[in-house]
């Protein structure tokens, strides 16, 4: 029973918490420019106006893409511990049992595989369409995610082999035990901070979606509940890799609000370099990601390695 | 039941030659026999399922004994090469229409089958070796069908198998010096006492020989130009099948004839056997797999995949644990499944524009070809290891076994491989399917019922497998018990191991359910407009209605950055020996001059330096 509960109730908080994050990134940039900005609220606004209108449609594929990406990150979630512990429960007096229904049915390397189902049904559904720009667009985040992956399958691999599994729920435990990650594995801590923005595709590595390069490249073709749909699957990946960020390097959370509390810092600190940073071309992208990040993850894989 | 193995290669081989003799009566006739023989096959395969046994065949043949058996490796092998050759015979039905020299093709299809199916069916290494070389000269002439270009990637084929097939034979020669017995079973227990150092020379005569036919890195170069030159459905069984009876071989020499302990055992010494084979198989999955990046020919593309998707095969089984040989083996089938399904596709979109397959000609087919896309989405999802295909849990149990046996590094090239691949089959689909659909294509008819069937067939079985892994991990368990592995914990939808399970049916359910409401959710706003594909927004530009698709040099940046790196050396290299052996061989075909004085004064000279050896050294 507590699982169905689980099972619906953290995708909702993914939910919430992505959309409100969406709004507050807007308020934060708007303010770091010295304007007013919109109200937090204003991505709802949006959401609820597009689900009112009417968009054009290339066919079948053009609309499942777009399901099969949503329905893809709010299954991810499912994957993810949302804060809570095993292990020093007694310790603290809101701690409660880990929020992660499906963390029994596979680890780490599901989630990095369920990570795909995002981009792969956008890339999709912008195909269906004869939009070159939506091409231009796909084939700029195919080659920004092989650029970030290369850095984060390292960080990925070292945390696993430091923790020497490859359940998540036990290297949140081990953390819990044993200090963050980011003190036992600081490079990679370091390193995968530098590619979260391009992981979370905001600027400077908002290659793919350039609204003023390639007309937001695959989006170009959306409008009405599509878009609305879109909107949804940005908040959604926005929580996961900042709930994975957290979970690899802070400890995860005793309980959800210490979790969320963490994931806020981190998504404030990631506004920070979307709000102040330019554009980068792809090429410079996809050098900077496999410089200095693939170095760092590189180096603490070693020490990992050979410390073992 | 102890003839079976027999009943089975009689009827293989039988069907071979009355394919061509029905083809001289009928055309119709031999279309009906080929289909019917190859189902049969199935079929009979599939009955012997638990019967294990070996027969000896013929008693004295040169002072060995030639036997067959039928154990569950040979049976899980056989069941797949008649599988896949099934289904691309019925595929070739209307491809091959109007083909000249059909009897030819379709009773060398069936030879390659039979010649398969004896590897893996024969029980002792003469018959092996009979059924090998059976197998490498009947693909020899598959892949030369087409003539021309054809005839020359034919030759790379066959010198390299030849060479593959002289370390085989030094390797079996020496076996039976040793032990007076050819006979699998026996040399098994025989070889428990065999020194690390005769071992590796076993390892390594036959490696050659199995690292050649599976195209192992530096031993892979005749894989892409015999996918370009070769006919699509034969190109699925080359890469589905043919390519995994190298895998077929490494299996059975390492963990059925060697033994588990004893390549456990290698890995202590002053080298370590499985770091060198297993980063041998790290660089099979890494350089193929960029190379593939940089083709504009679909099946060469496809073909540089094949090599790399072995490398996936060789870090499974290299380190001898149980999940990893379980991977490999599964990896095996399913490799062989979403290899052949998208060769498949490709011959159809290459039957239907008219035999093109220039990834930078194609594009936006997916509305005239549904089935085709649909396997074509299939088979990359399978390629690429998406969750729900089967693809995911062979990787899955493969990266598994590294990390937890401490080769991050070895993983991280396996994962940098899945991410090549994923770009790179991208591609194929992208340009092949989606976008602007050029106007030459735009009557093209969907692909014929003959090729929408074995289409459609092996997307079943990726989600089958990928969503209940258990009923194929069933049968590689009795195969892992045969060679005296721990047996993995299953469940009929995945795992159920303490460091790290995998249930497949709860992330299946998840995701049709996710997907469920999020349909539910789109459908509750206005129903979009439908348009015609082209009447698209570009910002005020203009974008001509024809050709304005984004496929050629698709990853232009990349190209920049890697393709000064990734030049095939070995390749020029095996060419540059080619080029001093043939060299040779004209000074050695200059001692024939025609002259009868010449030869005796050969003779002589040769009687001469035989009287001084005599003189000098006193030898006889």
């Amino acid at each position: 029973m507590t699982r169905i509960a689980q099972i619906v109730l953290s995708p909702l908080i993914a939910f919430v918490v992505g959309v409100l994050f969406l709004g507050l990134s807007r308020k934060i940039i708007a303010r770091i420019h010295r304007r007013y900005g919109p109200p937090i609220y204003q991505p709802v606004i949006d959401m609820v106006r597009l689900m009112s209108q009417r968009s054009i449609s290339h066919g079948a594929l053009f609309e499942l893409g777009v399901v099969l990406s949503v329905a893809g990150s709010f299954v991810t979630v499912l994957f993810i511990p949302l804060g809570g512990t095993e292990v020093s429960r007694e310790l603290h007096p809101f701690a409660h049992g880990v929020l992660c229904p499906l963390c029994g049915s596979g680890g780490l390397l599901v989630v990095t595989y369920l990570m795909l189902f995002g981009p792969l049904g956008l890339a999709l559904g912008a195909g269906a369409s004869a939009n070159p720009n939506a091409s231009i667009g796909v084939s700029r985040k195919m080659l920004l995610a092989m650029a970030y992956e290369v850095p984060f399958l390292l960080v990925l691999l070292a945390v696993m082999s430091h923790y020497g599994t490859i359940s998540f729920t036990e290297v949140v435990a081990r953390q819990q035990q044993a200090g963050w990650g980011v003190l036992s594995v600081p490079l990679s801590a370091v390193a995968g901070f530098l590619i979260l923005p391009a992981m979370l595709g905001i600027r400077p590595f908002d290659v793919a979606t350039a609204p003023q390069e390639i007309a937001s490249g695959p989006l170009a073709e959306y409008g009405g509940s599509y878009l609305a749909l879109i909107a949804v699957q940005k908040a959604m990946h926005l929580f996961v890799v900042i709930a994975l960020y957290v979970d690899l390097f802070l400890g995860g959370g005793v309980n959800l609000a210490t979790f969320l509390l963490k994931m806020l810092a981190v998504f404030l600190a990631a506004e920070m370099i979307n709000a102040v940073l330019p554009r980068l071309k792809i090429e410079d992208a996809v050098k900077f990601c496999w410089k200095w990040p693939t170095a760092l993850a590189l180096l603490q894989m070693i020490i990992t390695v050979v410390s073992k | 039941m102890r003839m079976l193995p027999a009943i089975i290669l009689v009827f293989a081989f039988a069907a071979a030659g009355l394919v061509y003799l029905a083809g001289r009566v009928h055309p119709r006739l031999r279309d009906v026999l080929a289909v019917l023989s190859s189902l049969v096959l199935v079929g009979v395969i599939g009955y012997g399922h638990g019967k294990w046994d070996q027969l000896i065949c013929v008693p004295d043949f040169l002072g060995v004994e030639l036997s067959l058996r039928l154990n569950s490796l040979g049976w899980f092998f056989a069941v797949y090469i008649a599988l896949i050759n099934a289904g691309s015979i019925v595929f070739s039905l209307s491809y091959m229409k109007g083909k000249e020299r059909l009897n030819f093709y379709y009773s060398m299809m069936l030879l390659v089958n039979a010649g398969m199916l004896g590897v893996v069916l024969s029980g002792d290494f003469l018959s092996f070796y009979i059924f090998w070389e059976t197998m490498s000269w009947s693909t020899y002439l598959l892949i030369s069908y087409k003539r021309g270009p054809a005839l020359h990637a034919g030759m790379k084929y066959i010198v390299m198998s030849l060479v593959g097939s002289c370390a085989m034979l030094v390797g079996i020669l020496s076996l039976h010096g040793h032990y007076g017995t050819l006979e699998i079973a026996q040399l098994g227990g025989l070889l428990a006492g065999a020194s690390a150092g005769y071992i590796v020379f076993l390892l390594l005569t036959m490696g050659i020989a199995f690292g050649i036919k599976f195209a192992i890195l530096p031993l892979h170069t005749w894989m892409p130009d015999a996918h370009s030159e070769a006919v699509s459905p034969f190109s699925a069984v080359l890469s589905g099948v043919l390519v995994r009876m190298g895998m077929y071989g490494f299996l059975l020499i390492m963990y059925s004839l060697v033994g588990v302990k004893t390549i456990l055992e290698l890995g202590r010494g002053a080298w370590d056997f499985h770091l060198l084979f297993s980063w041998l198989g790290a660089l099979t999955i890494v350089i193929p797999t960029f190379i593939a990046l940089l083709q504009d020919d679909a099946k060469r593309l496809l073909a540089c995949h094949g090599i790399g998707q072995g490398g996936d095969l060789i870090l499974g089984m290299a380190f001898g644990t149980s999940p990893g040989v379980a991977g490999g083996i599964f990896h095996t089938i399913n490799h062989g499944s979403y290899i052949a399904l998208l060769f498949l596709v490709v011959g159809a979109v290459e039957y239907r524009t008219g035999g093109v397959r220039d990834l930078n000609r194609l594009g936006g087919l997916m509305q005239r070809m549904p089935v085709a896309f649909l396997g074509c989405l299939v088979g990359i999802m399978g390629l690429i290891g998406i969750p729900l295909t089967n693809g995911f849990v062979s990787k899955w149990l493969i990266y598994k076994t590294l990390i937890t046996e401490g080769r991050p590094f070895l993983a991280f090239m396996a994962f940098v491989g899945t991410w090549g691949t994923i770009l790179s089959v991208y591609k194929l689909l992208h340009n092949m399917f989606l976008g602007q659909l050029p106007q030459e294509y735009s009557r093209v008819e969907k692909s014929p019922l003959s090729m929408q069937i074995p289409i459609l067939f092996l997307c079943f079985v990726i989600f089958l497998f990928g969503i209940l892994p258990g009923i194929p991990l069933r049968a590689i368990q009795g195969v892992q018990r045969e060679m005296g592995f721990a047996p993995l914990e299953l469940t009929l939808w995945g795992l159920a191991s303490d460091v790290g399970a995998l249930n497949m049916l709860n992330i299946c359910v998840a995701l049709v359910t996710a997907f469920a409401v999020v349909f539910l959710v789109m459908r509750v706003g206005p129903k979009g407009r439908r348009v015609a594909q082209d009447d698209s927004y570009a910002a005020g530009a203009y974008v001509p209605v024809d050709r304005y698709h984004h496929s050629v040099e698709f990853y232009n940046p990349l190209y920049r950055m890697i393709s000064p790196y990734l030049k095939d050396r070995v390749d020029e290299f095996y060419y540059w020996i080619a080029d001093r052996a043939s060299g040779l061989f004209d000074i050695v075909r200059r001692m024939y001059t025609g002259y009868a004085g010449t030869y005796v004064l050969y003779i002589v000279a040769f009687l001469a330096f035989l009287i001084l050896v005599q003189l000098v050294w006193q030898v006889w």
